[in-house]
């Protein structure tokens, strides 16, 4: 593409539209595994109280770039990020950041479900013992708030004290969405949360995530074109590491500008 | 292929395949008879012996009566100091060598050394201990006894604990550390409670090996004819009271010989079995 | 526009049908339009009879059309480019069927005046606006092959031509009716024909629209040229004599 609509597109990332406020502002990020170079120079925005999806083939880089906003890539040896991603305006990449206190303000939701080897009361209250002092009532309704906005109270409001383990798929997927809800994070990064459920089940995530983008910012990978359109509001489009483009959902997907992006969400990748 | 030529190839197979499990079937059948014989003899030779006073009575001299009571408590003994001693150290090892130092050149060496210890043979840990523990203290004790049965503990439970959490998937850890939880409640709360029923069945199989090692006692923990308390003494094991007495030309000795190979057998068995079942079914919460 | 297929072979194919379809009913509506208004110049009864028959076959492909436009909506999910080609399928057809129709009423309006003396300056000027409306037809339905938008905004533009002439046939025809009352049966004819082909160039004019909405994905932002007035035209005081 001309240097002209490089320059624009990042520009357009900079600079939030009307209304829009920036939560997490991504610039100029690099990352590496050892020597190998899977981010370049990627800028992109998550707006508050909004959900921006992140699309693209497989080995995009979409992925990398969600577990570098909770710096969980942390957990690993021989990867490293340069660059910019600013929470609120402090840059999270920073050494002196406090990873803990990070993670607590951004949660994250895998694709493949993990409740805790834990009764369900335990996987929800987990998180919260370590933050806060809790009376056991308050503890038992902050449980009982987290799994109402995990959309899963209903069906597990008589087994409290049952594993986790013991629920389906798509229950325990909600009820990781409502541990991770549980400590009141700012931002939920979700990484491919349904593709290892049914149908039902996704529908119902995805309409959990209507209802919570009203006071969380999320961000959302998916392989499903379909539930990036239905759900985000924001769609990025990552190619080989760089980030083609990012707009609004409606016209990412009824009208792009990039033939790249056109080509992949219409099934027509050369 | 015609289909004549089919049926002619699939019929060698078939030819081979019987052979092949006729092969199995007798080599494991080969196998498990000369088990059957080995428990059939401890069984014939020991339960002749088994009655109230072998747990009651000490072992007499030979030509008296008596039983095993001090042989079977010193073996208690010093089977629960060992697993004191050699678990802990053990658990954390592998915690290091699973959790922290995951990716660390160290801990390829400290596998690379566990995996020869595992095997060492156990006179030679024996000797090492009686030459820093019996020598430097000037006599056989407990004590002695109990640090080399936890040097053949320590391997094992190393083994096994960094294989079990190893078997923890890393997305758990993950979602916890998600949470922002500290590393360490990670590693207690979540990865040892999924591993939990794989390092306890780790422990019961150090103890199932300890519980039939004679030849580190001989040189730490000796042995002891009287009901003995003292740790800093030498103190009776089974084993050793086995090989003692079974190389002896007394009746009465040899017949308790047997009783105690018996009752060493049926405590590995147990703890062998024991083991399986805590593996295989879901431990609860 | 597409510079790579689907991945997926049997989509590629059904949008190309689709495509096909929309091109053998627009060679069709032109047939049409192109017989009817022979059929009127030339007062050729069994050619007008021929093609009243001829829009049976527009109709048809207009509900295959909208029978596959469903269908693959519903099986595809299409996106971006993809829905819009259908999307200009299921309006194009409309268009087309719609000309179809004017098609056949203007070869009805052939049948009704076969028998009658027709004015030739008259004639000439519906000949003539009717092959300014097939060549605006023909060229519209080549822009949508070739994907060509540049060449639907011109057809959209030359609609004004069309309706100049409307204006001035309108003008003609209401002349001659008040000159000579026994003409008033030819001239209604003569108008409504003149009328249809008037509404067949606007169709043609919206083809261009949805050509252009294809290519871009977004409308013409230019206001339609509409300069039809013949419905302000006042009626002329009837003159002296």
């Amino acid at each position: 593409m001309s240097l002209a609509i490089q320059t624009e597109l990042k520009d357009k990332a900079a600079t939030p539209a009307e209304g829009l406020v920036d939560k997490v502002t991504v610039r100029h990020l690099n990352f590496y595994y050892g020597q190998y170079r899977a981010l370049a120079d990627i800028n992109v925005n998550l707006y508050l109280n909004k959900v921006t999806a992140f699309i693209g083939p497989s080995g995009c880089g979409k992925s990398t770039l969600l577990r570098i906003i909770n710096r969980i890539y942390d957990l690993y040896p021989n990867q490293r990020a340069d660059g910019e991603v600013l929470l609120d305006g402090a840059n999270v990449l920073s050494p002196k950041q406090d990873l803990n206190l990070l993670r607590a303000k951004v949660g994250m939701v895998f694709q493949k479900p993990t409740p805790f080897p834990m009764t369900i009361y335990d996987n929800i209250a987990f998180g919260v013992r370590l933050y806060e002092q809790l009376s056991k009532a308050d503890l038992d309704a902050r449980v009982e708030d987290s799994l109402r906005r995990g959309a899963i109270w209903d069906e597990v409001k008589d087994k409290l004290d049952v594993s986790g383990l013991s629920l389906s798929g798509g229950q325990q997927q909600r009820l990781c969405i409502a541990r991770t809800i549980a400590i009141r994070p700012e931002v939920i990064l979700l990484d491919e949360p349904c593709s290892a459920l049914d149908p039902i089940s996704t529908a119902k995530i995805e309409e959990l995530i209507d209802v919570l983008k009203r006071d969380y910012t999320i961000a959302i990978v998916t392989h499903n074109m379909q539930q990036a359109a239905r759900t985000s509001d924001y769609t990025a489009f990552m190619y080989l590491g760089e980030l083609v483009e990012f707009d609004n959902t409606t016209q990412i997907f009824t009208n792009p500008r990039m033939e790249r992006t056109q080509d992949y969400i219409t099934g027509r990748f050369g | 292929m015609a289909l004549h030529q089919v049926m002619g190839r699939y019929a060698g197979r078939r030819r081979s395949n019987f052979i092949a499990t006729a092969l199995s079937i007798g080599a494991a059948a080969f196998g498990l008879t000369w088990l059957f014989l080995i428990l059939t003899v401890l069984v014939i030779k020991g339960v002749g012996g088994l009655n109230l006073a072998v747990f009651t009575e000490m072992t007499p001299p030979p030509g008296g009566t008596g039983g095993l009571l001090n042989a079977i408590v010193g073996s208690l003994i010093l089977t629960v100091l060992a697993v004191l001693f050699g678990t802990p150290l053990g658990i954390l090892a592998g915690t290091y060598m699973a959790e922290y130092g995951r990716y660390a050149k160290l801990t390829m060496v400290v596998r690379f050394i566990n995996d020869i210890l595992l095997s060492a043979p156990s006179i030679v840990v024996g000797l090492f201990v009686y030459e820093i523990m019996v020598a430097t203290m000037g006599h056989f004790s407990a004590w002695a006894g109990a640090v080399a049965l936890a040097m053949l503990v320590i391997p094992v439970v190393v083994r096994t604990t960094e294989d079990m959490l190893l078997l923890v998937p890393n997305t758990l850890r993950e979602a916890s550390s998600a949470l922002g939880l500290p590393r360490w409640i990670v590693i207690r709360d979540v990865a040892y409670r999924a591993a939990r029923a794989g390092m306890i069945t780790g422990v019961l199989l150090a103890v199932a090996r300890i519980t039939g090692e004679t030849a580190p006692l001989l040189f730490t923990a000796l042995n002891n004819q009287f009901f003995s308390w003292d740790f800093n003494a030498p103190m009776a094991s089974l084993p050793v009271v086995i090989f003692q007495f079974a190389l002896s030309p007394y009746e009465d000795w040899q017949q308790l010989a047997w009783t105690g190979a018996l009752l060493i057998t049926a405590t590995v068995l147990g703890l062998s079995i024991l083991a399986r079942t805590l593996a295989s079914k879901k431990v609860p919460l | 526009m597409d510079t790579h297929e689907h991945i997926v072979r049997s989509y590629e194919e059904e949008l190309s049908a689709l495509n096909n379809k929309i091109a053998k009913m627009g060679g069709l509506a032109e047939q049409v339009l192109g017989q009817s208004i022979d059929a009127l110049e030339g007062r050729d009864p069994d050619l007008a009879a021929a093609t009243i028959q001829q829009d049976e076959a527009i109709d048809e492909l207009e509900k295959e059309i909208e029978e596959q436009a469903i269908v693959m909506i519903a099986r595809r999910q299409p996106l971006a480019y993809d829905l819009r080609q259908i999307m200009a399928a299921l309006r194009i057809s409309t268009d087309l069927e719609r000309i179809g129709d004017l098609g056949k009423n203007i070869a009805k309006r052939a049948l009704a005046v076969v028998g009658e003396q027709q004015p030739k300056q008259l004639m000439l000027g519906l000949k003539h606006m009717g092959e300014l409306a097939l060549g605006q037809l023909k060229e519209v339905l080549d822009a949508y092959i070739e994907r060509d938008a540049d060449r639907a905004l011109k057809v959209w533009y030359r609609d004004e031509d069309i309706d100049a002439m409307y204006n001035s046939l309108f003008r003609e025809l209401l002349t001659y009716m008040m000159e000579d009352p026994r003409n008033i049966g030819l001239c209604t004819h003569l108008l409504f024909g003149a009328k249809n082909i008037e509404r067949i160039g606007d169709h043609a004019t919206n083809i261009a629209e949805t050509v252009y909405f294809l290519v871009h994905g977004n409308t013409i932002t230019d206001q339609r040229p509409k300069s039809d007035t013949t419905s302000s035209t006042p009626v002329p005081l009837r003159s002296a004599g």
